[in-house]
């Protein structure tokens, strides 16, 4: 009886925080997560949107003036830049052709394929680290290895008596370059196209089987139609890392071969080509080239994301 | 011999026994459902069936003719999944047709079967949307379309309905039945859910562990259970520990109170006897039969159409009781001394 009372201004408290409506966050820890977000945006604005911003003034400014031209872009379409597009175009779309090729077959090895699970995990820890692995070091492991004094390359020639060079391969040609190349690119498609793969249903396969389509049928009317996108779109990323590639190229040729980045390099930065101007027109080439080659990319990914939505 | 046989199959992953011993003869237009709990083996045997898996042992014959070791791609059997499985870059036309496009069926035949079986499903709007653009339930009738199209000699369904809500089951459900029928198709079911089961067969088989524990009716299923596992599975069941049992007499006693009860000697008895009774069986007050129980409601489950009332007859046993939620019903209260009574027939020893 006595704790009638007691129980009685309880229920009142109670009823008189709003129990019904959920309550809002209070509006510190808004501000804390936008302040978490901080760096990246600020990393964005200082590394991405304001150089880009400086190659396009850059590239509509006049060297000596100051003043807006046009002459920069004009300057493209000489015939030394335009077959350094060419070439960088070329190299790009081999190697991209050549690791992807490459990387799918390695990736449906290891998913598809039914491997065991160790392969995969070689495979992808492989990859996470040779899909970075661009440059200086990596032109030195291929000279050290298929330079003309490079360890397989003596192997073959003293042991197999197969002289490469002989041949006709040169680590330092357009071949030699988009081989060097593959190192980084198949690794890529490796990571890129793994995911896709992994996304590929038994139930579309054993659906496909049991209405009668055989191994081959299955892949070119269900499992390749499906995958088409995303390995068109990892293809493309594999163009653009291999279209903005500088190092390894300058560091295994020494500039003989003539990629726009390397071209861009020694107008910015050349003693006899000093030209900065044109320098900035050939980076916003190279930018359009590549926010074209995302562009689709992205197109392709949201298509083949919205087919696999369930 | 039966149209779909299954002789002595078993199926071992490892030292895992998945299915062991499996017998069925299945007659042409049949409904029979595999009923069980996860792992039991009802898939493994389903797959087996459409030459997704192999069995270690045994012989599967369709139409009189061994398909144990043949392609899935050529046993003409259709299945549907769970996950429906649809192929996500095909409209629904594309994916009702695909079984007689890689059949090589000419265009025009293709265009009037995918009609037909859009006008059966009656999605006919819908043959231009792509999959994503469909719910579960509708996902689920163009999987069941696409299975029909290829006009299979046996139809396996895979927990078809087991992704879906529950509004969307049933009406699915009937559904499948009505199709079945129209085609008189031979079908195979795979379910966990004893109402799906029970409602859209002609024949079950309840399986555990492996093991078929009981093949018959719906209606044999249900009333006459003939193991625990089955009894237990199927439906909600009361098994209550009894004392001074009397085979001759038919008698024992339940929390100290005298019972009587029907026994059939096809039915095995375990070592240590249990009374087991379906919750229906029960009626509150005298008016039901020979057997009598005195009690108190422990508690009152509310359950729609039904309620559910716990009575402690003593002992510390208690008995489930469901009684129809008719308006006309009175209710007992929480802590009310209540009598059950249920009919000596209702009742057996497990």
């Amino acid at each position: 009886m006595l704790l009638a009372p007691m129980s009685s201004r309880l229920n009142t408290e109670t009823v008189g925080i709003k129990r019904d409506a959920p309550q809002a966050r209070p509006d510190s820890s808004r501000w804390r997560n936008w302040l978490g977000v901080t760096p990246f945006f600020l990393f964005t604005f200082l590394f991405i949107v304001l150089p880009s911003a400086y190659l396009l003034v850059g590239a509509f400014r006049n060297n000596s003036t100051g003043q807006f031209t046009l002459g920069n872009f004009l300057g493209l379409f000489t015939p030394e830049i335009l077959s350094a597009y060419w070439v960088t175009i070329r190299i790009s779309a081999v190697t991209a052709l050549g690791g992807g090729l490459l990387g799918f077959m390695m990736a449906y090895a290891v998913t598809v394929g039914g491997l065991p699970r160790w392969v995969r995990t070689t495979l992808l820890t492989f990859s996470g680290v040779a899909a970075n692995f661009a440059g200086v070091p990596l032109a030195f492991a291929f000279i050290a290895t298929l330079g003309r004094t490079g360890m397989v390359t003596v192997f073959l020639k003293t042991i197999l008596g197969l002289d490469l060079y002989d041949q006709g391969f040169s680590l330092y040609s357009f071949w030699g370059l988009s081989f060097t190349y593959l190192y980084f690119q198949f690794p890529l498609m490796v990571l890129t196209i793994t995911p896709a793969l992994d996304g590929l249903k038994r139930e579309w396969r054993e659906a496909a089987e049991n209405l009668g389509a055989s191994t081959f049928q299955y892949w070119t009317r269900v499992a390749l139609p499906i995958l088409m996108p995303p390995i068109l779109g990892a293809m493309i990323l594999l163009f653009g890392n291999s279209f903005g590639a500088y190092a390894t190229a300058l560091s295994l040729t020494g500039g003989f071969i003539n990629l726009v980045t390397i071209v861009i390099g020694s107008q910015i930065k050349g003693d006899i080509l000093y030209n900065p101007g044109l320098g900035y027109a050939l980076a916003v080439g190279m930018v359009v080239v590549m926010a074209m080659a995302m562009m689709i990319y992205f197109a392709l990914r949201r298509r083949s994301e919205r087919w696999l939505r369930q | 011999m039966s149209f779909l046989t299954l002789a002595n199959i078993s199926k071992t992953f490892g030292a895992t026994v998945a299915v062991a011993d499996f017998n069925l003869n299945i007659e042409k237009g049949e409904f029979v459902s595999f009923l069980g709990p996860s792992g039991c083996g009802k898939t493994t045997t389903l797959r087996m069936i459409a030459g997704f898996e192999m069995p270690s042992t045994g012989i599967i014959t369709l139409d009189d003719m061994d398909i144990t070791y043949q392609p899935p791609n050529q046993r003409n059997v259709g299945m549907v999944f769970q996950a429906y499985a649809l192929f996500p870059n095909m409209t629904v036309a594309q994916n009702i047709g695909f079984g007689l496009q890689v059949r090589k069926t000419p265009p025009a035949e293709i265009q009037k079967r995918v009609e037909e079986m859009l006008a059966l499903i009656h999605l006919e709007e819908f043959a231009s949307r792509y999959p994503y653009q469909m719910s579960g339930g509708q996902q689920q009738r163009v999987a069941l379309a696409r299975a029909l199209a290829i006009q299979p000699r046996v139809l396996l369904l895979d927990e078809p309905l087991s992704a879906l809500d529950a509004k969307i089951r049933v009406e699915l459900r009937l559904e499948i039945r009505r199709i079945q029928q129209t085609l008189g198709i031979t079908t195979v079911y795979v379910t966990h859910d004893q109402e799906e089961a029970l409602s859209l067969s002609d024949r079950v088989v309840v399986m555990s562990r492996g093991h078929m524990e009981q093949v018959g009716t719906p209606y044999e299923i249900y009333n006459y259970p003939t193991t625990e596992f089955v009894a237990s599975f199927v439906g909600q069941l009361n098994l209550l520990p009894i004392a001074n049992l009397d085979r001759t007499a038919r008698s024992c006693t339940l929390a100290g109170q005298p019972v009587h009860f029907e026994h059939s000697t096809d039915r095995p008895i375990s070592d240590t006897p249990r009374l087991a009774i379906r919750p229906e069986e029960f009626w509150l007050g005298d008016g039901q039969g020979r057997n009598l129980l005195r009690g108190r409601v422990e508690t009152l489950i509310f359950l729609g159409a039904i309620i559910r009332v716990r009575v402690d007859i003593g002992d510390g046993v208690l008995i489930s009781a469901d009684l129809f939620n008719a308006r006309s019903l009175n209710l007992p209260r929480v802590g009310d001394e209540v009598l059950v009574s249920f009919p000596v027939h209702a009742c057996w020893l497990i």
